[in-house]
This record gives structure tokens, C-alpha cells and sequence, in this order.
């Protein structure tokens, strides 16, 4: 196979493959907290006739009261209490799935976003007509641009997203699909130039063959603009974005202008 | 309040208010004395409810712990209490040593009941000079005893109490001495157990004013309630995290004979103290670590980890276990090889705790496991050729999230061999993955992949790239997929870390790009 090879190797040096390594810890480590509070416990469980039942409930209360987690899910400020908690909040919060292509969104304002500029034919209309439809992905940020393309320079130039960010992505295709295209890239590829990225962030698929034929023609603009190296092709559950944060530092990787290859 | 509905609608506002908030405020102070309770159980303190002469005389204190004592009425008490020792103390009459004693055992009786004794008061009436007056050289032992043992209560509760003691810690250590009867040295020890359970500001204070020493002779004896509670207070005097107790401890002469003389014959209750101290001594001091390693302790503590049932002594023993193979990988990992087909050999005790029902145990042993599995392709093979491994796979799909990362560990290990020098990758060691990955782990460290904790997420990550990577004719990427890998790692396009997003980005654009599925 051709594609995506030659960068194989640098993917997988940039990737932290196990290594195993002993671990110690010193005594007042976290680590060692429910058997310190184990042993205290214990200790006091004659004088005071505590029942094991009240020991094990003690024990718990003690270690869930210090270990609140923090959903990672960027931007989101919630603090769980138990692992349990986290999943409930994460299918509650952070899967707002597209009745039409199924992909999903951590938040219901970036799902909102996708449908509109995906499916709505109304969008592509006013998007025609010269209005500024494409809003900024950050929250509070409020600015609109009239392209796609905009609102990614925008985006990354602002709000420090990487380059290879893309908010819409394509649908993992069919295998009959998926053999077509990868016959009509191999020659496309030979032109490509050879691009430093480390990361496989973001990757594009040209697809004309798309369901919406508006959404084809986004693709082609933005396969222009930012094809990475490593490319590679579609992906299950259609993904939606990479979302970076704003406390997110700029990606160290070499940010080589995209020359814009040819697409057709 | 109860709702009898004959009340006339005039009054049943007020009713119903004034027992709205006082219905609250027992709540909130249920709540408030939970938590104060919880806080008191969990502390390195302990309360002495029991005289160090075995003093029972009082056969209704036990029963009167139960007594639901209204606070106020105890604190009147002390008070008062406090007040008669003051002119007890002042008396220079014939009898004023009787005066004293039945003074100070009114206060202590006080200090010895409830769950919550009335230490404040009898701080604010000015208890401490008092009772340091009576540590004076040259009194009765029971006056002494009697103090200490205020002293000892006052010191369990709280922080501010605990370090209303300073005055009185040069005549505590003072009486450790040799020359004192043995329950006055231990009451002392006690109090100053205490003390040095506070924290590590009145720990550097108490080994500044040599109370190291004289606590560390204490456990010389070969047996008695002495040995018990001076190995306790001097577990809590170097307890560190600085090194720098420990490490006078090292020094005494003899010390460590003692210690391993203990650790083999003495009584579980006395093994528990001592086994504390040589988790310490194991975490804190390379010293102790080689001369008690010379001595034979692994030998020691394997064997108690083989017999005892105690939970108390097994976290402990199995804790120290666990320092020493952290610490030094090529001394003890050869005895554990040679070792291996004894009846208390490391994986078999091992795997007894595994097997336990207590999560703590269960926990530790995975990482003293995991710790072994990162050793030599040898170690590897030792643990993989026994039933632990079936228990390590049920583990890591049934039991708490803490002791699942453990598990995640030891399995990790065991199918990479130890990378020699910086640059080499890790080479896959695929026996044992392929035959890991049969036993049905991967659900596992998906789920791990799933969960909020980034550790956790990257050691679930991380082998995931082993099962693509290293399981033979390609099959890795069909397995992740079938247990929804795929799923789990496109989590991580929203996820904070970045870390974690490269990786799980670079893992399926690697393995699950065009080309997946089109061989078929």
C-alpha cells in the first residue's frame, strides 16, 4: 500500500509505546491513602466497637470525598463524584449525536452548528447569497465569516487551533467506495509534498461522492487548504471535530504553509 | 413535627417553623459530629481508654462510652474538675500526694469517656501546667501515670489540642528512661505516639528534644504491652515524609536485630507496630533497606504474609514487600526466583491477597506484582506460568477502578520486555500477549481507555498499540474493533489532554484508515 507509509514510522516514534518501568512511592503518597485510612480504622475499631460494616462505609466516604473527578472533556467544568457519576454525565452531556449522519458532538451548540452547515440547504442558500454564516466554533466568540475556509484561518490564528483541524469530517465509506477512491488517489498522492506533520490530528478525505453534493463542495475548499501528509481515509461513526481548547498551546510541530496541491 | 391536623390553622405556622429549624439544626449537627467522628477515626491518634497497669477498677467505663453525656455537662465537669487539681497541686499538707492522685484520676476518668472528651475546657481552665507539674522528677508513679494519661487523651483530638503539649514533651521523653516502671514509660510513649501522629512540625520538635532514642530502646524487650506501644509511637515518629528520623533510627545499635527478632516470632498485635516501622525504614532509608534485606526479611515477612489472617498486620507486612521490590531490582528479585516452589513463595502469598476480599490488599499486590513483572523476562515468566494469571484477568474485569489500573500494569508488563538503554523500543513479547489477550483482556483496558482518569486512559491506550501492533496475521485491529476500540479512542477528539489525543488519533488513523478491511 501506498498510501500514508512514509509516515508510519514517524507515527509511530511520536506515539508512547509501553515501556515497563518499576514504581515507588513514597509513604504519605496518595497511592497509599485507603490503607493508611485502613489501618487508623482498624486500630480504633475495639475501643469504639465499630462493626466491620462501618469500618468498610467509613472507608469509602473518606475516599470519595478527597477524589472528586474533573470531566476531561475540554471546556467542560463538571467535578464527579465516582466513576459511575462520570459515565451518567458523559452519555448525558457529551453525545449530541446528528440524526443524520450520526456524528457527534460534545456540546449541543457545536451539534446545532454541524447541522446547519452540513444539512441545511437554507445555510448553503444565504452562504451563496454572500452572507457571513460560518460561525466561530469558540463559544462567546461570536464572529461569522463567509467561508469555511475563513473561519478556519480565524480559528487558528486567534483561538491557536492547529492548522490541521477540520470541523467536518467525512463518514467512513463503504469497502466498493473506499477501493474506488484509493485507485484514483495513489496517483494523486505522487504529487503531494512531503509535510513535517508529526500528528495525525486531522485527516481529509477528498469525497465526491458524498450524500449531500453542497457538502462535496466544502470538501474540495478545504482539502486544499490544509492536507496534512499522513493522510488517511474515513473513519467510523463519522467524527466530528478535533476540538482544542483554548488553553491549548500551539502545536510544536513546524507549521509548513500548505501549498495548495491540486485536488482534481 | 406531626401533622395531627387539629391544630387551628393560626398557630400551625409557628409550630411548624420552630420545628423546621430545629428539625435542621439537629441535622446539620448530626452531619457536622459525622463528620468530626470520621475525622477523629481516621487520625494516627489514639484515644487510651484502658490504664497501661491494666487499671479496670473503673468496670463502668466501658459501658458509660455508650452514655450519650450531654457536651455542656462534661465540660462543667472538667472544669471543675481541673480546678480541684489546681488546689490539690497548691495543698502542701500531710496527704497532698493522695489529694493529688484522686484529683488527676477524677480528670482523667473525664478525659477517657466519650467519643468527644471535654479537652477544650479543661484546656481553657488550665490543665497542662498543672499536670506537667505533676511529671515533676521524684513523684509517685501513680501520679505520674495519672498525667500521662490526661496528657495522652488531650493530645488525640484535635490539632490545636495536640500541640498544647509542647511544655510537657521534655519530662514525657524524660520518663521513657530506663529507670522508669514500665507502665509509666509507656503511658508516656503513648502520649507522645500522639504527638508525632500530628504532624511533621511537632515530629521534627520531638526528635530535636531526643525522644528517639529512649522510644527505640523500648522495643528491646521480647515481649510485653511496652514493646506494642513504643513500636507504634516510633511508626509515628518516622513516618516522614523527610528521611531524616529514619534514618537516626538506623543508627541505633541493635535496632534492627530487634526488628527482624519481631517480625519472626513476636504476637500479630505487637507485628502490626513493628511491621509499620519497616514500612517506613523501606520507603525512607536505603540503609535499612540492605541491612534488613542482609538480615532475611523478605524471607520473614513472606512467611507472615503466608499465615496471618489479620488484615491490620497483612497491609503492613504485604506494604513493606512491596518498598523492597520497588526499590531494588537485581538483590531481591534473584532471591524471589530461587525461592519460587517454597510454600510462601512471592507469587503464591501473592496471589493469596489477591484473592482476598479487602480491596487494600488486593490493590498493593497488584503493584508489588506489576513491580516484578517489570523486572526480567524471567519474572515475566514466573508470573505468567501460574494460576495468578486467571485471577489477574477476573480482576481486571470485576473489581474497583483502582485495583483494575494495578491489574492493568502487571498484564502491560508481562508482554514487553524491559527496554535496555534510552533509544531501543521495547520489543513485544508475543507469547504472552497473544495469550493475555485469549484470557479476554481487552474489554478491560478499554473500558480504562473510557474512564476520566488520564493515567488510566493512557496505560489503556498504550496497550491497545500492543494488541495492534504485536498479535500475529494482522488480527489486532479486529479484535480492538470488536470490542468497540474504535469507539473508545474517538472519545478523545474532545478530550483535554492532548497527549492523549495524539495518540489515540495516530492509533486509528494508523490501523483503522482506508486500508482497513479492504484485504479481506
Amino acid at each position: 500500500m501506498a498510501m500514508g507509509m512514509t509516515v508510519d514510522t514517524v507515527g509511530e516514534l511520536a506515539f508512547p509505546v509501553w515501556n515497563p518501568i518499576r514504581r515507588r512511592f513514597p509513604p504519605d503518597s496518595p497511592f497509599f491513602a485507603s490503607g493508611n485510612v485502613e489501618r487508623e480504622l482498624l486500630a480504633k475499631q475495639v475501643a469504639l466497637d465499630l462493626t466491620e460494616d462501618e469500618i468498610n462505609h467509613l472507608q469509602i466516604i473518606v475516599e470519595t470525598e478527597s477524589r472528586r473527578i474533573s470531566c476531561p472533556i475540554a471546556g467542560c467544568p463538571e467535578r464527579l463524584k465516582s466513576l459511575d457519576h462520570f459515565e451518567d454525565h458523559y452519555n448525558a452531556r457529551h453525545t449530541a449525536s446528528c440524526s443524520v449522519c450520526s456524528r457527534v458532538y460534545p456540546t449541543s451548540r457545536l451539534l446545532s452548528i454541524h447541522i446547519s452547515e452540513a444539512h441545511d440547504s437554507f445555510f448553503q442558500a444565504k452562504v451563496a447569497r454572500g452572507y457571513d454564516m460560518y460561525e466561530c466554533l469558540v463559544e462567546g466568540c461570536g464572529l461569522k465569516f463567509k467561508t469555511y475556509k475563513a473561519r478556519h484561518r480565524h480559528l487558528v490564528d486567534k483561538h491557536k487551533f492547529p492548522t490541521t483541524f477540520e470541523f467536518f469530517k467525512r463518514t467512513q465509506l463503504s469497502k466498493k467506495r473506499r477501493e474506488k477512491l484509493q485507485r484514483q488517489h495513489v496517483s494523486k498522492l505522487k504529487h503531494k509534498e512531503d509535510k513535517e506533520e508529526a500528528s495525525s490530528d486531522a485527516m481529509e478525505v477528498e469525497d465526491k461522492a458524498s450524500v449531500d453534493g453542497l457538502v462535496s463542495a466544502l470538501s474540495t475548499l478545504t482539502t486544499a487548504d490544509t492536507t496534512p501528509s499522513n493522510v488517511s481515509f474515513g473513519r467510523r461513526h463519522g467524527r466530528g471535530l478535533t476540538f482544542v481548547p483554548r488553553s491549548v498551546h500551539r502545536e510544536k510541530r513546524t507549521e509548513s504553509s500548505s501549498a495548495p496541491g491540486p485536488t482534481n | 413535627m406531626a401533622d395531627d391536623g387539629t391544630a387551628s390553622n393560626r398557630r400551625d405556622p409557628i409550630k411548624s417553623s420552630v420545628g423546621n429549624v430545629a428539625g435542621q439544626r439537629r441535622r446539620q449537627q448530626a452531619v457536622t459530629v459525622a463528620k468530626e467522628r470520621r475525622e477523629l477515626l481516621v487520625r494516627a491518634k489514639r484515644l487510651c481508654r484502658v490504664g497501661t497497669n491494666g487499671d479496670v477498677e473503673d468496670a463502668c467505663v466501658e459501658n458509660e462510652m455508650m452514655i450519650d453525656e450531654e457536651q455542656p455537662i462534661l465540660e462543667a465537669q472538667a472544669s471543675k474538675a481541673v480546678e480541684e487539681l489546681k488546689s490539690a497541686v497548691q495543698y502542701q499538707e500531710k496527704g497532698a500526694m493522695q489529694k493529688r492522685v484522686i484529683a488527676l484520676r477524677e480528670l482523667r476518668r473525664l478525659l477517657s469517656k466519650s467519643e468527644f472528651p471535654p479537652v477544650e475546657a479543661a484546656l481553657s481552665a488550665g490543665a497542662i501546667p498543672l499536670l506537667v507539674q505533676c511529671l515533676s522528677f521524684g513523684s509517685p508513679d501513680e501520679q505520674l501515670l495519672e498525667s500521662a494519661w490526661c496528657l495522652t487523651n488531650i493530645a488525640a483530638g484535635k490539632p490545636e489540642e495536640t500541640k498544647a503539649l509542647l511544655p510537657a514533651l521534655p519530662l514525657l521523653i524524660a520518663h521513657l528512661g530506663e529507670k522508669s516502671s514500665a507502665p509509666v514509660a509507656e503511658q508516656c510513649a503513648w502520649a507522645i505516639g500522639n504527638v508525632a501522629g500530628e504532624g511533621e512540625d511537632l515530629r521534627n520538635v520531638l526528635l530535636s528534644q531526643g525522644a528517639l532514642l529512649p522510644l527505640a530502646r523500648m522495643i528491646f524487650p521480647d515481649k510485653g504491652s511496652t514493646v506494642r506501644t513504643a513500636a507504634w509511637a516510633l511508626s509515628n515518629l518516622i513516618k516522614g515524609p523527610e528521611p531524616k528520623a529514619a534514618a537516626q533510627l538506623v543508627k541505633v545499635d541493635g535496632i534492627m536485630d530487634a526488628i527482624l527478632r519481631h517480625l519472626k516470632k513476636t504476637d500479630e498485635v505487637t507485628a502490626i507496630e513493628i511491621a509499620w516501622i519497616i514500612v517506613y525504614l523501606s520507603a525512607l532509608s536505603d540503609i535499612a533497606t540492605s541491612m534488613l534485606l542482609k538480615g532475611g526479611i523478605l524471607q520473614l515477612l513472606l512467611e507472615r504474609l503466608a499465615t496471618s489472617k489479620s488484615l491490620q498486620l497483612l497491609i503492613p507486612v504485604l506494604r513493606s514487600v512491596g518498598n523492597f521490590v520497588a526499590v531494588d531490582p537485581k538483590a531481591i528479585l534473584t532471591i524471589l526466583i530461587r525461592e519460587q516452589n517454597t510454600e510462601e513463595s512471592i507469587v503464591g502469598v501473592l496471589a493469596k491477597c489477591l484473592r482476598s476480599e479487602h480491596r487494600v490488599l488486593k490493590k498493593e499486590a497488584a503493584w508489588v506484582l506489576s513491580n516484578i513483572a517489570a523486572g526480567s523476562i524471567e519474572h515475566k515468566r514466573m508470573i505468567h506460568s501460574t494460576e495468578v494469571m486467571s485471577l489477574l484477568l477476573r480482576l481486571l474485569s470485576t473489581s474497583p477502578f483502582d485495583i483494575r489500573k494495578e491489574v492493568a500494569y502487571v498484564l502491560g508488563n508481562l508482554c514487553v520486555e524491559s527496554a535496555e538503554g534510552g533509544d531501543t523500543k521495547p520489543r513485544i513479547i508475543q507469547e504472552h500477549l497473544v495469550s493475555i489477550v485469549r484470557g479476554g483482556c481487552l474489554p478491560g483496558f478499554i473500558e480504562l481507555v473510557r474512564s476520566p482518569d488520564i493515567e488510566a486512559a493512557r496505560l489503556g491506550l498504550q496497550f491497545i498499540e500492543l494488541v495492534l501492533r504485536g498479535i500475529p496475521n494482522g488480527e489486532g485491529p479486529k479484535l480492538v474493533e470488536g470490542e468497540d476500540g474504535i469507539d473508545a479512542m474517538e472519545r478523545f477528539q474532545f478530550h483535554e489532554n492532548e497527549e492523549l489525543r495524539v495518540m489515540a488519533n495516530s492509533l486509528v488513523d494508523k490501523y483503522f484508515g482506508e486500508n482497513y478491511g479492504i484485504d479481506e
